[in-house]
């Protein structure tokens, strides 16, 4: 569970991070997709999804051994019980994540603005990845997976999707 | 997570991200996304700190409602730890229409 240097550097020196992404060509985009929101947010049916490694003990952990990363994802309920989930992300300290999950993923402050009526509901699930992701891999998410979790959303009759990253 | 938010909207979902790395958010243009100069692995904030997390949920939220170009990104004003987070949360109002 200790970060690699990897990992502490990232986390504290955010202009090597910075200058990491600058060199990310394969991700520029020109036009940029947009849905409005269609009702107030007390009806909508609102989604998390994380890109900081979360899953369930008993899914199959990310793949920290290929270099260009792990295109994959992971659902999740939306409680995640003591014990029953970590993270596998060996690209950031996720030591804090681990003590409280909603730094990361916050569904505990989501069903807390559902049970206010801020929000209409939970989703029934989330969604989850590990972001660090390169190379062949690229295509394989945009291509496939995320598709695929777009498509689980529509089947959830998500109204609204928050993401956040590690 | 900008690719993966952009598959999303793309198929008929309105989404909103929170980004700690502004430089690739430019670079991936995501629909609408909100900044924080904060740590790596805290996007939501500190470890038990409720009205924190809740905070930067409720902005992005409000987000979906507030945002109206494609590509939108705003730096959040708040700071990592020299903030006073209590009562924050109640100033954010959730309850405007979508336009």
């Amino acid at each position: 569970m200790r970060p690699s240097f990897l990992t502490w550097l990232f986390s504290h020196v955010p202009w090597l991070a910075e200058r990491w992404a600058a060199h990310y060509e394969g991700v520029k985009s020109a036009d940029v997709p947009w849905t409005p929101l269609r009702k107030p947010l007390a009806q909508c049916r609102v989604a998390l999804v994380t890109t900081a490694g979360v899953h369930l003990t008993d899914q199959p952990p990310f793949d920290m051994k290929d270099k260009q990363g792990d295109p994959s994802f992971r659902e999740l309920p939306p409680t995640l019980e003591p014990g029953r989930w970590t993270i596998t992300h060996d690209y950031y300290d996720h030591r804090d994540a681990l003590a409280d999950v909603n730094i990361v993923l916050p569904l505990d402050r989501l069903r807390e603005l559902a049970a206010a009526g801020e929000i209409g509901e939970v989703a029934p699930r989330h969604f989850s990845f590990m972001g660090h992701i390169d190379g062949p891999h690229i295509p394989e998410l945009t291509g496939r997976t995320a598709p695929q979790v777009a498509g689980l959303l529509q089947a959830d009759r998500v109204d609204a999707a928050v993401l956040a990253p590690a | 997570m900008g690719l993966i938010q952009r598959e999303i909207e793309q198929r008929g979902i309105p989404t909103i991200s929170v980004t700690i790395n502004r430089t690739l958010t430019e670079a991936v243009r995501p629909p609408r996304a909100l900044f924080l100069r904060w740590p790596f692995g805290h996007p939501f904030g500190d470890p038990g700190a409720r009205e924190q997390q809740m905070t930067v949920l409720k902005e992005a939220l409000r987000a979906l409602l507030t945002m109206t170009q494609p590509g939108t990104l705003v730096d959040l004003p708040y700071k990592w730890r020299r903030q006073v987070y209590a009562g924050l949360p109640e100033s954010i109002r959730l309850d405007a229409g979508p336009r």
